[in-house]
């Protein structure tokens, strides 16, 4: 009874699981151990693009609650933007972790006076320009923070690839957000979206790439 | 009676594509823990925490609750910059359940204090079939990477 549950399950396995590795019955093989999450081929951390996206026209509030109008403030400056949120556990603060990092380690004081670091919130609702601001000067009080419609945040990601969701309740009722997957780096010479970070650069990467960002250079 | 078909079914029928074996048979999950970390958060208000829980077994077994006296923990996936709140994890006969940066992670909320590199954070980790597991999970730098170590 029990031999022939294991043989219809080889089988059933054989037949299904193209990549399995089954070891033989035999209780002292040890089979290889197998990851559960999967990884689909993520991106390098930096792809440079062909077609750069023109930097959104964006005005919202900052953090100190004054209009903050995206083209005007940043011109001429290397910007990184990054569209997130602060109730968000993983990969906001870390993103945002490893570019105050890498700037720490990588530029020059001037350089980084010369970067803007912009992170716009996906959730409005709860990133007050209050609480936008004590989170990013956790962070690096350098950074700027922007707060407002969301409708507006959404068409703005949107312009530069990225897309986003209003936060809405799960089924136990708690508010869930969405973060952008990318950094987007905008070049200080043309002012255009040219290189997108992905959101498992790590802070080696950034180290790496910051330099040349500065720069409006590839990385 | 016997359990075991049933078992041995919904394992493959859950495992698709997952690579889940249950070659062995008679032995039971055997779960360990590894690469425990906390990026040190910006608050107390909300962390991350990643471990990956290793099964040498050959019955699966599902991690159903994540328990700590530092504050709320709850286990989420993450699709595409969305993250989604699941009250359990599949843990593979063979196999492993990880919680990495960008995928599967612990939210912790309403901590007791903010979490500084250097110190731990004492989990619970309870599952459907294997006795509970305790884990001490050190704080690590905010930028933190398993793979670096940076």
């Amino acid at each position: 009874m029990r031999k022939k549950t294991f043989a219809a399950a080889a089988l059933l396995a054989a037949a299904t699981l193209a990549l399995s590795a089954c070891g033989s019955q035999d209780a002292t093989s040890q089979s290889p151990v197998s990851a559960v999450s999967q990884d689909s081929g993520r991106l390098g951390p930096a792809t440079v693009l062909d077609q750069p996206w023109d930097k959104p026209g964006l005005v919202l509030t900052d953090t100190h609650g004054k209009k903050y109008d995206l083209r005007k403030e940043t011109q001429g400056h290397p910007t990184l933007l990054y569209f997130g949120y602060t109730h968000c556990p993983d990969i906001c603060p870390t993103t945002m972790s490893n570019i105050a990092v890498a700037a720490q380690k990588s530029l020059t004081p001037a350089q980084r006076d010369d970067l803007r670091v912009v992170f716009v919130t996906t959730d409005p609702g709860r990133d007050t320009p209050a609480a936008l601001g004590s989170w990013l000067k956790g962070i690096d009080p350098r950074f700027i923070g922007l707060t407002g419609d969301f409708k507006t945040v959404q068409a703005a990601a949107r312009s530069v690839g990225i897309s986003v969701e209003a936060t809405k309740k799960d089924k136990n009722g708690k508010l869930v957000s969405v973060h952008g997957t990318q950094v987007i780096a905008f070049s200080p010479k043309t002012g255009g979206g040219y290189v997108l970070m992905s959101d498992s650069a790590t802070v080696d990467d950034y180290i790496k790439d910051l330099p040349k960002l500065v720069r409006g250079a590839k990385p | 009676m016997n359990r075991r078909p049933l078992v041995l079914a919904t394992a493959l029928a859950g495992a698709l594509a997952l690579a889940g074996c249950s070659g062995s048979g008679s032995s039971k999950a055997e779960l360990s823990v590894s690469g425990s970390y906390m990026p040190q958060p910006v608050s107390a208000d909300m962390a991350a925490g990643f471990l990956t829980i290793t099964n040498k077994g050959g019955t699966k077994d599902e991690l159903t609750s994540v328990s700590s006296p530092a504050g709320q923990v709850t286990m989420h996936s993450t699709m595409g910059g969305e993250m989604r709140e699941q009250s359990s994890f599949a843990i593979p006969a063979h196999g492993r359940l990880v919680f990495r940066s960008g995928g599967n992670h612990l939210m912790f909320e309403q901590l007791r204090h903010r979490p500084k590199q250097g110190q731990t954070v004492t989990l619970k980790l309870t599952f459907a079939k294997s006795g509970p597991l305790t884990v001490e999970m050190p704080v690590k730098s905010a930028t933190y990477h398993p793979t670096t170590g940076n």
